[in-house]
């Protein structure tokens, strides 16, 4: 009986303690953050923003591997948005209310960003949006982590008609990306002395392009502004190599043909032609040559990446940074902490410019490489900052109204 | 071991280490926060610091902006470049150049924001410059300094047509580094070429580096990377090298704090900084300029009171483990003393010496243990001892005999003989001394008394047997043990028995008496007999109380001195050392004239004496000196002390200190006068001063100034930070503003934020004299516009002041106040942080436009506002419907200008009674209009103020309108402004979607006037974008206006919004308007706003 006793006066404390510490442990393991990626898996745009959840994965496993944030491991809830704006924009108001994200990353065209923006917006909840736009918008709860106007399509303009002479051919999708970036484009080349040529939109999704290539061909411009989206890239570049234009005559600048479009397209039928970006996978910089290790090393050695991929990786730092900066899950904190950070990106520095939630970054304008790469042939110096609202357009926005102050 | 060092390394293990090592563990957590609190306030800083120089930068950038869209700019840009390539040494230049020279002075020189100023053709040619240093005149694509920082923000410029910020490096033309913002100049949408500024270096190094809040040692530094190097870009604390001439490489200091900063990281951590020290920092990037910066104190400085803690703790430690340490060895020694004791007795007791015994006063056990032990001992040693007691008994009772026999025989003689001798001699010297004595024979327990003993017991010996018992009868009953214990006490230890206590007579009086008596004893001990004395010692008794009474009295908390009858203090008290500060040493014998400030005459003191002589007493309030020579007033009483035969012996003073009380009397009087928290003058004492001003003014006739003054934006600082931090404020800015003025000027605090500065006396001349009130305020103003240090946080404020001047008192001291509020209001009106004269046009108009605020109530009431409706057409002149004008006919004044009483109206909170009265009647001429086929389909537009929008229930008020008069609200058409829609964004955009459910269509007013952005411009649910009249007029001969017009039209068409232009007057603006897509007109070209019957006939004209 004694010695009984004895046993588990010794027995009951220990098990006690393991049951607690047990408890403890599985108590931390339960803390979850929740953010949902939204990029289409199927459709015309699936080739594009497939890659993007990965980047965006990689970014999570990563966040998850240095301690998560603020102590709750991040789990990415991926909705596959069919290419399809109104679904997107229905994907996103399940995501919040039925998964309480804590934040939204994805879309790649403007009319799907348009579509989630009232929903972030109604729910005071975030979106990291990875791919460079037309401007002219800004909301308190979209971080434009791909380029503005002013650090893409308006450089990639000026520099060609530096290097290519005055006439414009505007080619693009009809939607809101391609009408509104060539309304700037329009009044760049007013503003430069340039002259369009002409101008044309194609539904999303288009096959058929040789009547365009042969306008191409007759007129003659000294360059093309091509801000095409999706698969109908493929078949453009197929039909102006159908109708004998070469890159050297008369030169495509594309605003949405990365690495992971050259592929699809074929790399020899663009070599030559150029695109503009914040990012190649060619950039030569230690922070690039890690990230890009790292993500073969994840997904394999044979995947690209390209500038929307990185706009969607660091779109994840910078949240996981701001989290853990704030100290705390409160929205406002968060996004006072959001509106301070800077970061070593692959890319090159990159820092959030709190007034218009968008990116300081570098501009690089790249020729495309018959291996799929691109060579980089100009680059800014140093990041640029964003401006959403272009200057040289009168009463675009704040800044465009004379006078500024009263 | 033995019990003792046990015991001792028990006390070590249980009590000392746990103490030592949670002090140890406790310094660390001390530590580890204050590091953390220490890194968490320099990330705090750091933020700070970057939105400081962010902001500076953004200014600066804002203010390029502005020039660059500035007409001299965009001017000088379309003409300059022609002369320039004419030569820009011929006059035409020339006069250009001098023209822009002008222009530009106000921004740029030694210590103005900028340094320089330069225009770039898109050729990259510097064709104006304000300091023509060698850059200018050269190409920055091809010349000289195409490499330069300047150069590369054309560059930039050229390829995003933004403004931009450039790197910052070495500029050769200024032989200095430096930095520049540069703007695109765009003319008609042609980019014509760069506007650029270069910054003042010394402006922007003050503000990058000011180190407020940063401690003695702080600083903030900054760097950029050049190749590998760190160049610090900033002049240094500790360095003497200018900005841009220290490198560093981070190969030799790998952990310089700015290394992460200039990587693109934030963060914070303690550091070596640049000159090896740790120190705590914290880091940021800038982007703006691609700069590394870290905001940094040094460790030492931070971590100072952690070591200050730490000697603290240690001494701490050490001195309770000595206290501990000695506790435990006494009570250690309580143990093992007895403990060894008895083991050392059982020893001897084993060894035979039965008699020991240990000693039983041990607590506890170990008294038990001692008890048992003698009582074994005893036992033993009982058994022992019988036998040799039986022995000694028989002898000790035989020779106790003979003892007693022989003693008997010679005391009974003795006795006998002196008894006769003394006796009668003894009664005398007893009954003289008080003093009686006794004899008590033990062995036959006979007692003797002496008759002074039967007097002092007043017993009668006749009646009264001596005895013990009789003895103890006597004895007060309370004292009877303690006499009984004392006497018996005294026949153990055979010592002279010797105590005091008191008598119950049988009247229950009570006498004090002292005993004493000696025993003597027989050989083996035993006691033969006693002998004592007992002296009658009341009076002694009684003396002795009232003396001690007496002394305890005498040290009360009020000083007490005594002095004898020649004035010489012979005692004073312990209160009196404090509150004169003198020792008695100091004063004993001296008079107490030492005391005294000098504050009184000689007749105040002959007062006191005759009265003191007089009556015996005096008191009264008297102002004496301490010995630090302290004056102090003291409410002081000073009585005599007579003798037996009447002549004074004594004085005694008994005062107190009533300094305290006066000082509390003098707080209650500086209440009534001066403000609580500044210690300023309130506005009772200024009024008076005022007043006396006046007077003062009118007799010397010099000007003098009133000068109202008012914090901005104080009451936000209150709600947001608290008030404490606005108290702290207010102080500081009593502080300020007295500093910036004479000692006789008055500064007072009227309450709130709200301060007066009187000036008098400032000169006799008017121009002068506002001169210099314009000047002090100017002062008042710029001292209080530097920054606050409120506790840990930085605040920035400034002052709205209103000065108005007067000479003479012409003007009332209300009326003088009035004035310089008034002054103040227009100074808050006219932008705050501003010096504003009263003006008596001012006055007239502040007068004029109250009046015309009655007569505006009393129009609103009474029926004399009209409305008149302006045609609303369609591009085939068929009538839309209307907007309504309110028209205000007065009966004397005539009609009134909507620009004159609207703006009335709006300050006033009229505005809602106006603007209720238009909707209403709109809406009933709707209801009216409903009914006739001709007007069914007509809409009425009715403009919205700002402030009727606000209205929490405004939407409702709508509907219950288009209720009351029943009318289709798609017909109804609310006019916003800008002003209305930018003002709170969540809630204007929620009531226009409330309106837009009810029906309601709104339309934008006089778009394009304001800022409303793009972005914003689509988050709002409207139907109509209306064009301002002031881009119609000039359509047709303006080219800026007519793609404004153009832009307008065309960003409305892609929100899918219907567009109006108002203000449409002549055909060819119509066929302007027509060209470029807009389908809705209004303007004189189709009617002037007319009463509605002429409306209706109009209608009838139009179809």
């Amino acid at each position: 009986m004694m010695r009984y006793r004895k046993f588990l006066s010794f027995v009951v404390p220990v098990l006690a303690l393991l049951i607690i510490l047990v408890w403890q442990y599985r108590a931390a393991d339960q803390a979850v953050v929740r953010i949902g990626v939204l990029h289409s898996l199927s459709g015309t745009m699936a080739a594009s923003e497939t890659p993007l959840v990965d980047a965006v994965r990689l970014a999570v496993e990563e966040a998850n591997a240095t301690g998560g944030v603020n102590g709750a491991r991040i789990e990415m809830i991926v909705s596959d948005c069919r290419s399809d704006a109104g679904y997107c924009a229905e994907q996103a108001e399940k995501l919040i209310t039925k998964e309480h994200v804590r934040a939204l990353f994805g879309c790649w065209t403007s009319a799907c960003r348009k579509a989630v923006r009232p929903v972030v917006e109604r729910h005071d909840n975030l979106l990291f949006y990875p791919v460079q736009y037309e401007g002219l918008e800004q909301s308190p709860n979209i971080i434009y982590t791909g380029a503005a106007p002013n650090q893409q399509i308006i450089p990639m303009v000026s520099w060609a008609m530096q290097q290519h002479g005055r006439r414009a051919y505007l080619i693009g999708s009809d939607y809101v990306f391609p009408r509104t970036a060539n309304n700037i484009v329009k009044k760049l080349l007013v503003a430069r002395g340039g002259q369009l040529v002409t101008e044309r939109y194609v539904p999303m999704g288009e096959q058929d392009f040789d009547a365009i290539a042969g306008e191409i061909a007759a007129q003659r411009p000294d360059f093309v502004v091509n801000t095409l989206n999706g698969d109908s890239n493929l078949y453009f570049f197929r039909a102006l190599q159908k109708a004998g234009i070469s890159a050297d005559v008369i030169p495509v600048f594309s605003t949405s043909i990365a690495e992971a479009e050259l592929a699809t397209i074929g790399p020899e039928r663009v070599a030559g032609h150029y695109a503009v970006w914040n990012y190649f996978q060619s950039v030569d910089s230690i922070e690039n040559r890690a990230f890009v290790e790292r993500f073969r090393q994840r997904f394999g050695s044979r995947r690209v990446l390209d500038d929307p991929m990185e706009a969607a990786y660091i779109g994840v730092h910078l949240w996981v940074n701001a989290q853990r900066d704030a100290g705390t899950p409160d929205a406002y904190s968060v996004r006072i902490a959001l509106g301070r950070q800077t970061l070593n990106a692959p890319a090159g520095i990159v820092a959030v410019d709190a007034e218009t939630q968008h990116l300081w970054k570098p501009v690089r304008i790249g020729r495309a490489r018959a291996d799929g790469q691109f060579d980089i042939i100009w680059q800014s110096g140093r990041s640029v900052a964003p401006a959403p609202f272009p200057f040289f357009i009168p009463h675009a926005g704040r800044d465009g109204m004379a006078g500024g102050d009263k | 071991m033995k019990i003792f060092p046990r015991l001792l390394l028990l006390f070590l293990l249980v009590a000392v280490l746990p103490l030592a090592l949670f002090s140890y563990l406790n310094l660390r957590q001390d530590e580890a926060t204050l590091r953390t609190e220490a890194l968490g306030r320099m990330s705090g800083l750091a933020d700070k610091k970057t939105i400081q120089v962010q902001a500076y930068l953004t200014e600066r950038k804002r203010e390029v902006q502005i020039r660059a869209r500035g007409p001299q700019v965009m001017n000088a840009i379309e003409t300059m470049p022609q002369d320039y390539a004419a030569g820009w040494h011929n006059p035409p230049y020339a006069r250009e150049a001098a023209g822009l020279h002008e222009y530009f002075g106000r921004y740029v020189g030694e210590y103005a924001l900028f340094y320089d100023v330069f225009l770039i053709t898109p050729q990259g040619e510097v064709i104006y410059s304000q300091k023509r240093e060698a850059d200018f005149a050269t190409n920055l694509l091809a010349g000289p300094y195409s490499e330069t920082p300047l150069a590369q923000a054309f560059r930039e410029v050229l390829m995003t047509l933004e403004p931009v910020i450039s790197a910052y490096g070495h500029y050769a033309p200024s032989q200095t580094s430096a930095l520049f913002i540069a703007a695109p100049v765009m003319v008609d949408g042609k980019f014509k070429g760069v506007f650029a500024a270069q910054l003042s270096n010394d402006l922007f190094y003050q503000v990058a580096t000011d180190a407020t809040g940063l401690g003695l040692s702080g600083e903030a530094i900054f760097a950029l990377r050049d190749g590998d190097d760190v160049v610090f870009t900033t002049p240094l604390k500790y360095r003497s090298e200018a900005p841009m001439k220290l490198r560093m490489n981070p190969q030799q200091s790998s952990s310089l704090p700015m290394l992460g900063a200039l990587s693109g990281e934030s963060g914070a951590g303690i550091k070596p900084d640049y000159r090896g020290k740790p120190v705590v920092a914290a880091w940021r990037y800038l982007p703006e300029l691609g700069w590394g910066m870290v905001v940094k104190v040094d460790a030492d400085e931070v971590f100072a009171s952690i070591a200050q803690q730490r000697v603290l703790m240690i001494e701490v430690v050490s001195g309770l483990m000595l206290f501990a340490g000695l506790l435990a060895y006494y009570f250690g020694r309580q143990i093992s003393v007895p403990l060894e004791e008895m083991a050392r007795t059982a020893d001897e007791v084993a060894r035979g010496g039965t008699n020991r015994r240990v000693d039983e006063s041990a607590p506890g056990e170990l008294g038990r243990f001692a008890l048992a032990f003698n009582r074994m001992a005893e036992n033993l040693q009982g058994l022992y001892g019988t036998l040799e007691q039986r022995i000694g008994e028989r002898t000790r009772d035989l020779s106790a005999t003979i003892a007693q026999l022989h003693e008997e025989i010679i005391g009974r003689e003795q006795v006998e003989t002196a008894l006769r001798d003394s006796q009668s001699l003894l009664n005398e010297a007893q009954r003289l001394g008080q003093l009686g004595s006794w004899e008590l024979n033990l062995l036959s327990g006979k007692l003797y008394w002496s008759d002074e003993i039967y007097r002092m017991f007043e017993r009668d010996p006749a009646h009264f047997v001596a005895s013990y018992e009789n003895f103890l009868s006597v004895i007060h009953p309370d004292d009877r043990e303690k006499v009984n214990q004392a006497y018996a006490r005294s026949l153990v230890d055979r010592q002279i028995y010797d105590v005091e206590h008191r008598l119950l007579m049988a009247d229950g009086r009570i006498k004090w008496v002292r005993e004493r008596c000696r025993s003597e004893f027989d050989a083996a001990g035993k006691p033969l007999r006693s002998v004592g004395a007992v002296q009658d010692i009341t009076e002694q008794k009684r003396a002795e109380d009232s003396q001690r009474i007496a002394a305890v009295a005498f040290e009360t908390h009020e000083g007490i001195v005594i002095a004898d009858a020649n004035v010489n203090i012979i005692r004073v008290n312990h209160a009196f050392q404090e509150i004169t500060g003198y020792d008695p040493d100091d004063v004993l014998g001296k008079n107490p004239r030492i005391l005294s400030s000098g504050a009184h005459d000689k007749a105040f003191y002959a007062a006191m004496w005759r009265q003191l002589i007089d009556e015996g007493s005096w008191s009264g309030e008297i102002l004496d000196k301490r010995k630090n020579g302290e004056i102090y007033p003291k409410w002081l009483t000073i009585s005599t002390v007579k003798d037996g035969e009447g002549k004074v012996s004594e004085y005694v003073a008994i005062f107190s200190d009533i300094s305290a009380r006066k000082k509390a009397e003098e707080e209650i009087r500086n209440l009534a006068f001066y403000d609580n928290l500044t210690r300023l003058p309130n506005r009772r004492l200024l009024l008076e001063r005022m007043s006396l001003a006046l007077t003062a003014s009118m007799r010397n006739q010099h000007y003098g100034a009133v000068m109202f003054l008012d914090m901005d934006r104080f009451k936000t600082l209150n709600d947001t930070m608290g008030h404490d931090y606005g108290d702290l404020l207010l102080i500081e800015v009593a502080q300020r503003i007295r500093s910036c003025v004479r000692e006789v000027d008055t500064v007072a605090r009227m309450g709130g934020d709200e301060f007066v500065i009187l000036v008098e006396g400032i000169d006799s001349i008017a121009e002068e004299a506002s001169q210099r009130a314009a000047l002090i305020a100017e002062k008042i103003r710029s001292s209080l516009t530097t920054a606050y240090q409120l506790k840990d946080r930085l605040y920035h404020s400034s002052p709205s002041i209103g000065v108005c001047l007067y000479r003479g008192n012409e003007e009332s001291v209300d009326v003088l106040l009035k004035h310089a509020d008034m002054a103040m209001y227009q100074a808050k009106e006219s932008g705050r942080n501003t010096v504003r004269f009263f003006d008596p046009q001012m006055q007239h108009a502040v007068e004029t436009r109250a009046a015309l605020e009655a007569d505006l109530r009393y129009a609103v009431f009474n029926g004399q506002l009209r409305l008149h409706y302006q045609i609303q057409v369609d591009d085939e002149h068929r009538a839309l419907g209307a907007e309504v004008l309110v028209r205000w006919v007065h009966p004397t004044r005539g009609m009134v200008s909507p620009a004159q009483f609207i703006p009335v109206a709006e300050e006033s909170s009229l505005i809602l009674e106006v603007g209720h009265w238009v909707l209403e009647t709109a809406c009933r001429q709707l209801a009216a209009w409903s009914k006739n086929e001709l007007t069914r389909d007509l809409s009425i537009a009715v403009n919205v103020s700002a402030q009727q929008f606000k209205l929490v229930d405004f939407v409702d008020r709508v509907m219950a309108v288009l209720r009351t008069f029943d009318v289709d609200a798609s017909r109804l058409k609310l006019e916003l402004t800008e002003g209305v829609v930018l003002s709170d964004v969540t809630d204007v955009v929620a009531k226009m979607y409330a309106l837009k459910s009810l029906g309601v269509r709104l339309s934008m007013d006089d778009f394009g006037t304001g800022y409303s952005s793009l972005a914003y411009l689509k988050q709002l649910p409207l139907d109509q974008l209306k064009i301002d009249q002031s881009f119609v007029r000039d359509i047709t001969t303006d080219p800026n206006d007519a793609v404004m017009v153009q832009t307008i039209i065309d960003m409305a068409h892609n929100f899918r919004l219907d567009v109006i232009a108002e203000g449409v007057e002549t055909e060819g603006q119509l066929a302007f308007l027509k060209q470029h897509g807009c389908r809705a007109f209004q303007g004189y070209l189709f009617s002037k706003p007319v009463p509605v019957g002429e409306f209706e006939a109009l209608l009838g004209g139009w179809s």
